[in-house]
Order: C-alpha cells, then sequence, then structure tokens
C-alpha cells in the first residue's frame, strides 16, 4: 500500500459533509488575552478553537517567519563580529581604565587569535571562524551593541527568550505564534531543534507559560534520524495507513451523528476537523524532515553532519510554513568557552559555520530570506580580558579562555526586512561594554515584534489582571536597522 | 490617606455615615483669590514647565501627579511628598532644593537644571499656604472610584425574584436563573433525559463515567427522588475528593517540584503529596471551606505537632509548593495564589505600583508580603504520618544515617568554626551554612544533593509536611520602590487589604500575622471570599462562572451575569457552614442544571444569546485530560482505583496505573501531554484552564502508544473475549467503553468496519506474531497444566511482569527477551514461554541452554506439554551449558508448549540465555524459533482493536451533554 494514499472520496466526503460546514464562527469564542489596537486598528483574536489560524499582524510587513540561531553558553564577540584592534595591541597586558567586573575574575588583554576580513560590497567585517556566514554579508546587519543585565546563564537565557529574567512568561516564539498563527497547520508552529538533549533551564526556553499551550515550542532532539522519534505520536505503529483512513472515516461517521443530533456546536465541529488536519501532518510532518529527499548537491552545501541536517530540516520547516524556528547549538551550554578559546570556538565554529552559511544561501536563492527573519548570537558574550582560574568554580588550570560578559557583545540579523551589510552599535575599543547606540534585549525584541508587523507595546495578553507583552514595560525600536 | 475622596464615596455607597472628613481635601475652594492667583501666575507655570513630562495625567513616574491639588496630596506610590505640618520638610521642597538625599530621594527635576531659587521659594510658599488650588472641573477619565466596584461591597442577601413559569422551578437559584431568561423572553431547555443526566453527575462529581449498568439502574428507577439519591451517593464517593481536589489543584498550583535548580540541586519537593492526600481527604469529609482555607494558611497554629490533628498541617503546601526562586519571588507567589485564589483580587500587580485599576496601593502588598516574609519552613519538616515501625524501614533509617554522616563528618567541625566566630547564630543551622567560605559551600552542597536524592528516591521516607512557621525574630519590611529592593520606602506595617479592612487598619499582632490575615480571609464580612468559591464551583458545574474571570473580580475582570444570584448563594453557603457538599448539591439539584445541552428553539436563542450567559441550556462539556486518560483506563479494565499516596510519573506504566490526579508533575519539564491537553500550568495558579483544539490532541488518540494500548486491553477483557457473536461483541464495547447499547444502524457499521479489515496478508502477518506467548508461573500439578500468566509489560524489549526493573516488591528480576531470560526465586516466578501448535503435527525441539555467569547455583529447564506432561528437564551449571533436544513429540492444534526456567535454590547470577526452537517433523521448512520471533506486543492492532480505538476517539467519548 502507498504511502497514506489519499483516497478522493474520502476527502470529498469529509469535506463535502464536515468541513465545509464547519464554519468555526458563532460560539468560538476568543482566547481570553487582548490582541491589542494599534494604530487604531484591531488585529482578529486568536480563536481558542483554532488558535493557530493565520493571522494578521497589526501592520504590513516584510518577515513573516523568524529562524534563531541559538549559540547557547555565549559567543565571544572580538573573535567573531566585532574586530577589534586595539585589543590585540594589548594583549598580554592589562586594559586601561577601570576594571569591569564580570562573574569570575579576569586579567590582561587576550587579543583574538582569529583574523577579520572585510566581506561583500558592503566591507562588513568578520572573523575566520565564519567565513562561509560571511559570504552572506551584504544581507547581515550585524548588532555590535548588545547588552544584558547579567553574567550568568540562566537569567540571561530566560531574558533574551522571554524577555523577563525570573518570572514564568512565554518566549518570543510563543508570542510570535500568538501573534500571527502558523502557514502551515499540518505541523506545529513553532519549533525548536536541540540536538541531544534540552540546553540550560531546559524547556523554559520554548515555554507557553500563561498562554495557551498550542504556543508552546515543540521539542525537536535532532540527534534522532528516524521520524517517529523526532515527532510524538506521528505515526501509529500497529495500524496501517489504509486501515487508519478507514477508522477515521467510521470516527467521522459516528461524529457527524453525534453532531446532528446536537445542533450547531463549534467546539463539536472543530475537534471534528482537527482529526483531519491530525491525518494530513502525519504526511506532512514525515515529509519535512526527511532530509533525505534533498539532492545530494544541497546535502553537500550544507553538510553532512549534525548541524547540516538541523540547519536543512530548518529550511524544509521555514519553506513549509512554519512560524518560528529556534535553533540551539547544542545541549547544555556548548558556546561557554572558559578554557582555550582558541580551540573551542575553532571547533564549535567549525561545526556550524558551513551549515548557517548554506542555509543564507539557499533561503536566498530560493527567495525565502526576504520573508524569513534569521537572527544569531548568544545569550550573551564573552570578555576580551582572559579568565583567571577561581578556586572551587572551573578548572584550576584554565587558560587562554574567556568569561562571560553582558556589558556587550554582537547579534546579527538578516533576512526580513533587515538592512544588509551594515553594523549597528560599537562596544568600547577593546569589545567589552557597549558604548555607541546601546541595545539591550528589550531592544532587540521590540525590533524583531516590529519586523514582523507588531507594535510591541500592543500585543499583549490578559493573565493575572495585567496584559502581558514581551517587552514588559521597555524596548525601543531600532529605526536604523530596519531597510 | 490616599484615597480620601474614594473613601468618601466608598462610605456613603456602603450606607454608613460620613464621618469624618480631612479638611484639607474638602475645602479646596475656600482659597482667598490673592493665593489662587499666586499659584497661577508663579507657581502652575513652574510645575508644568518642570515637572509635568513626567509627572501628569499621561505619564506618572513613581505613581506621582501634580496636576491637582488631591494628587500632590496623595503623594508618590511610596511616599507623600507634602507634609503640610512642617512644610519646610516636604519631600517636595527637598528633592527641588537637591536635598532628596537626606529621605533617599533622587533631587528633581531629574534630567534639568535646578529650578532657579525664586522658583522654589515660590514653591515653598505655596506648601506652606496650604497647596491654594482652584477648584477645577472633574477629570472625567477617572469619573469611576474603584472602591463602587460591585466585588468590594457587602455581600447581600437577595430575596428569589417572581418568575411566570413557576412549574419550572426547582429551588431559589432557577428564580434567579428564570427571572433573567424571562426578561428576555427565554426560557429553560427541557430537563436532560437520565442517561444524559447519569453521565454528566458522574463525570461532574467523581471524574469518570458510570459504568452501562449503572446508567440503566438510573434510568429505571421509578423512584421521584432518584436524581437526588443519585447526587447523595456520588458525593459520598471518595472519588468525589479526588475530582474536586484536582480542581483546587489548579487553583493551588501543584507541582511535585520547585522548578528549576543549577547544579543539579533536588528539585523534588518529596512532600508535595501529602497536600495533595489532604485536599482529597478533607473535601471528601466535607471540611467547611473557612476551615480548609484556615488551615491552608496557617495550620501551624492551628494544630500542635505531636496532636492527632497534626496530619492538617500538609494543609500548608498550599503555600509552599510554589515556584522557589529567591525570597521575593517566592512571596510574591505565595501572595498571588492566596489573593487571586482564594479572594480574586489581583495583588501582584501593587508589587512595583499601586494597582493601576483596582484599589490595591503598593503600601498593601508590601504590608502583606511582610506576612510572608516573616514565615519560613523548618530545617525539618514534620512528620504527619508515622510510617510502620518494619525491618525495612529500619534498614531505611540505618542507611540514611550512614549517608547522612559523611555529610555531617565533613560539615559539623567547619560548622563549629563558623559558630565560635558568629556566637549569635551558632543554632541557626542554615545561617551558619550561609557563611561557610565558597569552595566547603559548594562541597557541603555536593554531598548534601546525594542525601537529598536519596531521600526523595526512597519509598520509605514518612510522609511529612511541607509548613511555614513564623520567625522567631520579626523583621519589618519597607516598601520597595518600583518593586526594586535596592530602593526602599515606607515601613510597610503588617496588616490586611485596605479595600476590605479600611484604611489604617489595626496591624496583626500575632508572630508573622498569617493567622491573622487567614481569619481575615474567612471573615463574614470580607465580601471576596464566600463569592470567589462560590463562583468556582458554579464555574466548574456550568463549564462558566458567574463572573467569567473566576480570579479576577477587580475592574479588569468580568462582571457577573447573576450578581444576586451570586450574593444568593454566597450568603447561603456561608449560612450552612461553609459546606462544599450542601452547596454542590443546591446547585446540582437545581432545574438549571439539569436542563438538556440542546434547546428546541435553539436557532433563535442562539441570535439572542450566542454565549449561553442567561443559562438557557447545559454547556456541553469536554474532558480535561485527566477524566479522558482515567476513563481510558477504566475502560480497558486497568484503572487502579486506590485513592492518595505518591505521585508515579505518568509514563511510568506502573502496575496498575493510577488516576491521572497522581501523576508526577515537574514543574520545569512538563510531560508535553500535559500542555497538549490544556492542563493547568503549574508555573502559577490557574484561574480556568485553557480550551483549545489542535491537531497533536488528536494525533494523540491516534497515534499514542497509550491510547492503542488501551484499545488493546479493552479488546482483551474477559466480557469481550468469551464472546464469539460479533454482534454481540459490539454491544458489549459499546457498553464498556459508552455506557450505552449501539443502534442497529452503529452496529452494523462496526460489523462493517472490522470485516472490511479481513486482509488475509495482515492476519498471517499477525499470527506468526501470537504462535509465541510470553509469560511466567509453574506447573500445577492438580491440574497436570503450567500455570501460564503472561507478562503485561513490554519496555525496552524486555518482557516483564512489572514497569519497575528489578520489581524490588515482588517479581525481583523476572523478565525475557529476545536471547533467553532471568527467573525469580518466590514460588512460581519462572519465565515460561508458551508456544502453539498450528495445526496437528509432529514437532522435533532443539535449543541450548547456558548460564554464562561462573557464581550461582546454575538453571533448570523444564518443557511441558499440555497431554503429555513433563517431557524434558536439563540443568545448566554455572558458566556451563545444556542443550534441549528431543524428537518426535506429537501435538493437535491449538495445544501448547511451555518451556520453564526456574532458578534452583536461590536466584543470583541466574541471567540465562535459551532460544528454543520448534520444527515440524515432517517439513523442517516450517519452523519456529523463539529468538527470531520474539516481539512485543502483537505488532498490528485487529479489527477489533481499531474499532474499540475508533469509539475512543469519537466526540461522544469525549464530550459531556
Amino acid at each position: 500500500m502507498s504511502h497514506h494514499s489519499l483516497n478522493p472520496e474520502h476527502l470529498f466526503y469529509n469535506r463535502r459533509k464536515f468541513l465545509n460546514r464547519c464554519g468555526m464562527g458563532m460560539g468560538a469564542v476568543a482566547l481570553s488575552g487582548l490582541f491589542g489596537k494599534a494604530l487604531g486598528v484591531e488585529a482578529p483574536s486568536p480563536s481558542s478553537l483554532n488558535p493557530l489560524a493565520p493571522r494578521k499582524p497589526h501592520f504590513p510587513a516584510k518577515a513573516k517567519r523568524v529562524i534563531h540561531l541559538f549559540m547557547n553558553g555565549g559567543p565571544s564577540q572580538v573573535d567573531t563580529f566585532d574586530p577589534k584592534p586595539m585589543l590585540t595591541k594589548y594583549n598580554g597586558q592589562m586594559l586601561p581604565g577601570d576594571y569591569i567586573k564580570t562573574e569570575r575574575k579576569t586579567g590582561a588583554a587576550l587579543g583574538s587569535p582569529f583574523p577579520f576580513r572585510k566581506y561583500g560590497q558592503s566591507g562588513l567585517e568578520i572573523s575566520d571562524l565564519f567565513k562561509h556566514t560571511a559570504e552572506n554579508a551584504d544581507d547581515m546587519c550585524v548588532i555590535r551593541s548588545m547588552h544584558a543585565n547579567v553574567p550568568n546563564h540562566e537569567p540571561s537565557l530566560m531574558l533574551m527568550n522571554t524577555g523577563f529574567e525570573r518570572v514564568s512568561a512565554p518566549s518570543m516564539g510563543a508570542w510570535i505564534t500568538y501573534g500571527l498563527g502558523t502557514d502551515n497547520e499540518n505541523l506545529p508552529g513553532f519549533v525548536a531543534l536541540c540536538p541531544g538533549g534540552v540546553p540550560v533551564v531546559e524547556t523554559q526556553n520554548w515555554r507557553s507559560s500563561f498562554l495557551p499551550g498550542a504556543y508552546q515550542g515543540t521539542h525537536i532532539d535532532t540527534k534522532n534520524t528516524e521520524i517517529e522519534k523526532l515527532i510524538a505520536n506521528i505515526k501509529n505503529q500497529k495500524v496501517p495507513d489504509l486501515y487508519q483512513r478507514k477508522q477515521l472515516d467510521l470516527i467521522q461517521r459516528l461524529n457527524e451523528r453525534h453532531l446532528e443530533e446536537r445542533q450547531r456546536d463549534a467546539k463539536l465541529e472543530a475537534r471534528i476537523q482537527s482529526f483531519e488536519l491530525a491525518y494530513r501532518m502525519q504526511m506532512e510532518a514525515s515529509d519535512a524532515f526527511d532530509v533525505e529527499k534533498e539532492p545530494d548537491y544541497i546535502r553537500d552545501m550544507y553538510g553532512r553532519d549534525l548541524q547540516g541536517r538541523q540547519m536543512l530540516i530548518t529550511r524544509r520547516l521555514i519553506e513549509r510554513g512554519v512560524r518560528f524556528v529556534q535553533v540551539w547549538h547544542g545541549a547544555g551550554q556548548p558556546w561557554d568557552s572558559h578554557n582555550q578559546i582558541e580551540k573551542e570556538h575553532g571547533r564549535l565554529a567549525g561545526e556550524c559555520d558551513q551549515a548557517i552559511g548554506a542555509l543564507l544561501k539557499d533561503l536566498r536563492q530560493r527567495g525565502l530570506l526576504e520573508e524569513t527573519l534569521v537572527i544569531w548570537g548568544g545569550e550573551f558574550g564573552r570578555t576580551p580580558t582572559v579568565e583567571l582560574p577561581t578556586p572551587g568554580s572551573n578548572s584550576p588550570d584554565t587558560k587562554l579562555g574567556r568569561d562571560h560578559n553582558h556589558h556587550g557583545f554582537s547579534m546579527w540579523l538578516a533576512g526580513g526586512g533587515v538592512k544588509g551589510g551594515t553594523a549597528y552599535g560599537a562596544t568600547d575599543e577593546f569589545g567589552f561594554k557597549a558604548q555607541e547606540n546601546p541595545v539591550h534585549v528589550h531592544d532587540l525584541h521590540a525590533t524583531i515584534l516590529r519586523l514582523l508587523g507588531f507594535d510591541h507595546e500592543h500585543l499583549t495578553y490578559r493573565y493575572a489582571g495585567r496584559d502581558f507583552r514581551l517587552t514588559d514595560v521597555e524596548g525601543k525600536v531600532l529605526e536604523d536597522v530596519i531597510a | 490617606m490616599h484615597f480620601q475622596t474614594y473613601r468618601r464615596i466608598f462610605s456613603a455607597i456602603a450606607g454608613l455615615a460620613v464621618v469624618a472628613m480631612t479638611g484639607t481635601a474638602a475645602v479646596a475652594a475656600e482659597f482667598p483669590p490673592e493665593q489662587i492667583e499666586f499659584f497661577e501666575k508663579s507657581v502652575r507655570p513652574v510645575l508644568a514647565e518642570n515637572c509635568y513630562e513626567c509627572h501628569s495625567a499621561k505619564t506618572h513616574k513613581v505613581g506621582l501627579r501634580l496636576d491637582s491639588r488631591d494628587r500632590v496630596l496623595r503623594g508618590s506610590d511610596y511616599h507623600k511628598v507634602i507634609n503640610l505640618e512642617k512644610p519646610e520638610e516636604s519631600p517636595l521642597l527637598l528633592v527641588v532644593r537637591h536635598e532628596g538625599a537626606k529621605l533617599k530621594l533622587e533631587n528633581m527635576p531629574k534630567d534639568g537644571a535646578k529650578l532657579s531659587d525664586k522658583a522654589i521659594a515660590d514653591l515653598t510658599q505655596w506648601v506652606k499656604m496650604g497647596l491654594p488650588w482652584p477648584e477645577e472641573a472633574v477629570d472625567l477619565t477617572e469619573s469611576k472610584d474603584p472602591k463602587d466596584h460591585w466585588s468590594y461591597q457587602p455581600i447581600q442577601n437577595p430575596a428569589p425574584p417572581q418568575v411566570k413559569e413557576t412549574g419550572k422551578l426547582r429551588n431559589e437559584i432557577d428564580r434567579f436563573v428564570l427571572a433573567k431568561l424571562e426578561s428576555q423572553n427565554l426560557t429553560f431547555a427541557p430537563e436532560a433525559d437520565r442517561r444524559t443526566l447519569a453521565r454528566r453527575v458522574y463525570y461532574d462529581l467523581t471524574g469518570l463515567p458510570p459504568t452501562y449498568e449503572e446508567v440503566e439502574r438510573f434510568a429505571a428507577d421509578k423512584d421521584p427522588q432518584a436524581y437526588e439519591k443519585l447526587v447523595d451517593e456520588l458525593l459520598r464517593s471518595p472519588h468525589y475528593g479526588e475530582r474536586w481536589g484536582r480542581h483546587w489543584l489548579d487553583v493551588a498550583r501543584y507541582s511535585d517540584t520547585k522548578g528549576y535548580e543549577a547544579g543539579g540541586r533536588e528539585r523534588r519537593f518529596i512532600y508535595a503529596y501529602t497536600f495533595r492526600d489532604w485536599v482529597i481527604r478533607s473535601l471528601n469529609e466535607d471540611m467547611p471551606y473557612d476551615k480548609f482555607v484556615l488551615y491552608q494558611l496557617a495550620a501551624d497554629h492551628l494544630v500542635k505537632e505531636d496532636s492527632p490533628e497534626r496530619a492538617h498541617l500538609a494543609a500548608m503546601g498550599f503555600l509552599t509548593v510554589g515556584r522557589r526562586e529567591n525570597t521575593f519571588e517566592d512571596i510574591d507567589d505565595r501572595l498571588d495564589v492566596t489573593f487571586r485564589g482564594l479572594m480574586a483580587t489581583t495583588v501582584a500587580c501593587a508589587r512595583c505600583h499601586d494597582h493601576k485599576t483596582d484599589p490595591v496601593p503598593t503600601m498593601d502588598y508590601y504590608s502583606l508580603a511582610g506576612v510572608f516574609l516573616n514565615s519560613e519552613e523548618p530545617e525539618e519538616f514534620p512528620v504527619v504520618a508515622e510510617p510502620a515501625d518494619t525491618p525495612e524501614y529500619r534498614a531505611y533509617l540505618e542507611k540514611l544515617a550512614e549517608k547522612q554522616k559523611v555529610v555531617d563528618d565533613f560539615l559539623e567541625p567547619k560548622l563549629a568554626v563558623v559558630a565560635k566566630e558568629n556566637p549569635n547564630i551558632a543554632n541557626r543551622r542554615f545561617q551558619l551554612i550561609s557563611k561557610l567560605e565558597r569552595p566547603d559551600r559548594r562541597q557541603y552542597e555536593n554531598l548534601q544533593k546525594v542525601v537529598d536524592k536519596f531521600i526523595a528516591d526512597s519509598r520509605m521516607e514518612p510522609d511529612k509536611a511541607l509548613v511555614l512557621r513564623d520567625k522567631e525574630s520579626l523583621r519589618p519590611l519597607r516598601v520597595f520602590i518600583r518593586g526594586n529592593p535596592s530602593r526602599q520606602g515606607d515601613v510597610a506595617p503588617r496588616r490586611f487589604l485596605s479595600i476590605v479592612a479600611g484604611e489604617n487598619a489595626p496591624e496583626f499582632k500575632e508572630g508573622s500575622g498569617r493567622l491573622e490575615m487567614a481569619q481575615a480571609i474567612v471573615d463574614r464580612n470580607n465580601p471576596l471570599t464566600s463569592r470567589t468559591i462560590v463562583n468556582r464551583v458554579w464555574g466548574y458545574h456550568f463549564g462558566k462562572g458567574i463572573v467569567g474571570s473566576p480570579s479576577d473580580f477587580g475592574l479588569m475582570g468580568d462582571l457577573p451575569t447573576h450578581p444576586e444570584l451570586l450574593d444568593y448563594l454566597s450568603t447561603w453557603f456561608m449560612d450552612n457552614g461553609w459546606s462544599l457538599k450542601k452547596l454542590h448539591r443546591l446547585i446540582m439539584t437545581s432545574a438549571a442544571y439539569r436542563q438538556a445541552s440542546v434547546h428546541p428553539e435553539a436557532d433563535r436563542y442562539t441570535q439572542v444569546d450566542p454565549a449561553n450567559h442567561f443559562i438557557w441550556k447545559m454547556n456541553r462539556q469536554r474532558l480535561e485530560f485527566e477524566a479522558m486518560r482515567d476513563t481510558l483506563l477504566l475502560t480497558s479494565g486497568q484503572l487502579n482505583q486506590d485513592i492518595f499516596g505518591r505521585s508515579v510519573k505518568l509514563d511510568a506504566r506502573n502496575e496498575p496505573p493510577r488516576r491521572t490526579l497522581y501523576a508526577y508533575i515537574d514543574r520545569q519539564n512538563l510531560d508535553p501531554v500535559f500542555n497538549t491537553f490544556d492542563f493547568a500550568s503549574p508555573a502559577r495558579h490557574t484561574p480556568e484552564r485553557p480550551y483549545t483544539t489542535i491537531p497533536t490532541q488528536a494525533l494523540y488518540m491516534m497515534n499514542s502508544p497509550f491510547v492503542v494500548d488501551q484499545a488493546r486491553l479493552l479488546v482483551a477483557r474477559d466480557e469481550i473475549q468469551t464472546l464469539k457473536d460479533p454482534k454481540e461483541r459490539v454491544k458489549t464495547l459499546y457498553r464498556l467503553a459508552l455506557s450505552r447499547e449501539p443502534t442497529a444502524d452503529e452496529a452494523d457499521m462496526a460489523l462493517q468496519f472490522v470485516s472490511s479489515q479481513n486482509d488475509p496478508v495482515l492476519e498471517a502477518n499477525r499470527q506468526t506474531i501470537t504462535q509465541w506467548q510470553y509469560g511466567w508461573g509453574d506447573f500445577d500439578p492438580e491440574f497436570g497444566t503450567v500455570n501460564f500468566r503472561p507478562f503485561t509489560r513490554f519496555i525496552k524489549d524486555h518482557w516483564q511482569p512489572a514497569t519497575a526493573y528489578p520489581d524490588r516488591e515482588t517479581f525481583g528480576y523476572l523478565a525475557l527477551h529476545a536471547g533467553g531470560g532471568h527467573p525469580d526465586n518466590a514460588e512460581a516466578h519462572n519465565t515460561v514461554v508458551r508456544w502453539t501448535a498450528p495445526d496437528d503435527m509432529v514437532v522435533n525441539l532443539s535449543g541450548v541452554l547456558r548460564k554464562p555467569k561462573a557464581e550461582g547455583d546454575g538453571v533448570r529447564a523444564r518443557i511441558y506439554s499440555v497431554s503429555k506432561g513433563l517431557i524434558l528437564e536439563k540443568v545448566a551449571e554455572p558458566g556451563k551449558e545444556a542443550s534441549t533436544v528431543l524428537k518426535g513429540v506429537s501435538v493437535k492444534r491449538g495445544e501448547t508448549l511451555d518451556f520453564v526456567v526456574d532458578c534452583m535454590a536461590n536466584n543470583s547470577h541466574d541471567s540465562y540465555t535459551w532460544e528454543p526452537e520448534v520444527t515440524n517433523a515432517a517439513d523442517d521448512s516450517q519452523y519456529w524459533n523463539y529468538g527470531e520471533d520474539y516481539s512485543g506486543p502483537g505488532r498490528l492492532a485487529t479489527p477489533w482493536e481499531n474499532l474499540a480505538q475508533a469509539l475512543f476517539c469519537t466526540n461522544e467519548f469525549m464530550f459531556v451533554d
């Protein structure tokens, strides 16, 4: 029997009998949140019966989808996207000026072992660590003046992902899926790819918190290659496709009788429809994760390794209309190079650079980059100074590594209405602290929402007597980052 | 104080005499014209130019507005800014004189130059005059006094209204509901039929469906009081406490874990279940609600730890099972659960500023936060039920002491040093620990982690209560400006909410004040408590509260659809001893509740009232995740209906599975299936569950191994298996899955569905799989056969009798796998592989029994046939093997051969390998090899199982009319 053959008769039967009748109108109550008014226009509220149906944002926007490449652990800005010749000059010497406090003690300046080069027509400077990514420089806007609140992973991850450091709040992906729904209801609207397990603070990174569970990120361990292991309940191991269709037809015929006796009930109708959606999702999802279907040259371009596969899955998901894909480098905090920055960052960038470069290129070639906002970064950056060994902390033989640094770090945006080939803001001459046009994480969130067509002050959800937003009571939009 | 005007109107509305009106506010118009002129010329321009950017209508930083006299007098969210007694010392003047540091205030204007000396002098003069200000038009944007809001008014006891259709009334509730319907020219739907009512009432009160027999018995009951009898019977069911206990756990944001803990520290509360069990027990005993609340907030004040009442200490889990973060986040969580949960009041908003809409000033937040700041968890939680003094328990205590000793040996000498340096805290262990050097503390934490894990993993740990106690030395709390602990304002006296207790309410006297706070919550005159619980109960019964926002009765919340009814019920509830069971009975015996969920005039009614606000029919409700899963397990005959006990992981597939209420709730990494089915997030208090319909719910029903398994187990039930007639089978399936019989039509559809799956290839495939069966047992000489019991669990490619492996309680290492297995030494705990002959034939048996390990006393293999009894016996000595060959065994079709392995005298090191093979002597291409054929539960579901699963997937299964 062929793969999930969809008998036209079945489709006709179900469509005609049910789906067209399922108006979803009457009785489909809006979710308890306010889908705020902006510019005097009230955006439609998500329906509880079909919470993932696509919706329009407050105003027209280029970016429709988001890819967030999360370099968890905190990549070093001075070794990647923020060239600092002065740091090299001071290599081995104490930096002038006040000592800047970080989590652990640091010592002398540690110049970057990685050379920077100019790329593209814009001449954006990027280090050799990301030479494949750099080929897309003219699409990238590097924000070199990011800053966060504290030099600790947990609160910084929470801040970057939810806008709050401690209290339970929805993740950015959940907010955006709440705001826009998803263009492909046969797939989860918000997917978090993380190979080998979960990052620090775990599922809080993609939770829906007080938003309905439908907006929660679906975690997929991309270390697995079998579809059954990638998505829960995507296939029934015990019922062949042919019989499952028969089974579903029986269910729907019973449901039809049940519905007829109960007058119009949007909740019953919605559930009937959800089974048809689920049936189609089995095929669609299996297909989306099957990178074997890609031609060889594409697979080679991404690289036939873990990062290559998960970036390729990312593109396949985005192409199919998934709203938000967050791609984590790995479980735990791989980019946390307290020790041996040259070796460690070299290895990490070596793992993902080719795949990221290929992803950007591939998106562009397919015309997807214009509508897809790509975000790259960690929860904070690293010190330009060398970390000193701390008793009872990291290993006593720590050397040539960098400590956490929330005072200044780099992130980049690409595609989705971003002004490409530019650098925004700057750190001080050593790359320690954001100095020119500092950008707080809240500002980044406000800007991301704007790129997607939202006024961040009006994408709200009422909870516990208050209208919550991703940006809390902060956030300013960086107009200069937007094309 | 802050709300002079509010107070005035509130008092007037409440029918109280306006006793004292502070002069300053009331005589605003009385200033001489020259003072008004001075204000207009010399003061208002200064304010407008220098202050209004941040302190007027549009923006009012720190809650301060300087654009009306009342607002200037009110001050900021944290301070007064004017002192009329000592004008010169007014904070407003200090900050413009740049002397703010005296009061730890920022100098003003913040971003501009210091005011001119003249401007400062004019402002000073103005304050000395008593703030002359002309009478100005009322600001329409603030026309309504929040204290007038309905929920803050005293609860009334309205007389039930008159109605036209008195014949439709069953009790007083109906008068309120029907009067409202009649005013819209609507009326009740007819009463639901008996079968519908049975299903509704069973689910509503127990979370489980009625059996077919129960439905029919009720339907046939001629007693006019049959319905009331049923409600009473179910209110007495122990499952009532489980069902309604879970509702309460939503309110209480129940979780078995604290949330995220870095560095591998123990996340489990360990004893959270004692709170859950206390809730179930208290509801079953119909503990008066006021007492129910008092225990949850202050049991430590109400019962002694050595008295029989100490079981009530577990109630305090209400406060303590919340998310753990740090002191002030934990306090916020406790305030939130207390006030949203018990009084539908959102105090958390006032943490950073006066509540934007509700009359909850920041001062109130910190007054109550002070109560929790002065309550702490003890170093040892009190035991609430002494464990039995068994050898196992004693062994556990010994082992625990041994493990703890490792920690103590490291810690005690270090603490002794610290204690010497800090004699004032010498006996406060927690504090001493916090003063250790970082590497020592880390070392201690790493050691303690091991002990904590040991305790949490143990099933022997006694039941303890997660209590709070008042601190010995009390600490005053100051207001945190903008919620920031490093910017502190005035001291917040510990006392109750001003909206209930009035301004300047007396301070709490006893300890932290927690008991007094609890008493103020359940005070009869508190306008919110009774209304809140009555509305919750109504909401769970009807699917929608009288107030649609059950945890927010403030100005942002919904208005009650039936305010008089809410008050009537709230008064009735208190008059009837705060009895929840009486309240359920009153609600459930009303005509309003007994309505059908369809209405003969639905089309017209839907036009008038699409959301059914007026209650012209019953709201159809979908089963929550718990009810759905419990029903599946009940239907498949698997559900363990014991009440109480430790939480068990949802996917543990323990034997037999418990009700979902007992599932282990991991706040940090909640099992995704909970989210899929709109479970109450344990992050914070849940007023009502979200309602979403998403395809992943359908995928779960269609594909999850759990649902597929329940379908298999349902069909495997004796009630089905003993039936040969397919029609009878369909009938019984319907009875078991849907508590009713199928219509003739439905039976036909079902039979057609089953017969349409007669694919010969698939059938053959199924056959192959079922040639071997896997289980345990022993030869029973009385019957001359092996007493074969199939293994029920297939985990990690092992067939085993229980989920745990090894199963320490009963089965030890007993299991089978593809290559062999392991017997246990208890009686009959031998592995049995059963082969069933597909036809009459003569077979040859072969195979090699091996016992790889050199230790132990060997294993023994025996083969039994039904007709001949024992036909072969071999022993494999330790480290050796024995061949199990036998030729020419004749078998009849359907006859079984049992391959039994036992452990001899002891079962240590008794892992063996044995892959017996059965060959048809007449045709050696036909053979059955145990290892090659080894498989889990049948690879493909049978048509009957597919039918059972289809019934599980229907809307009928999932919804209650």
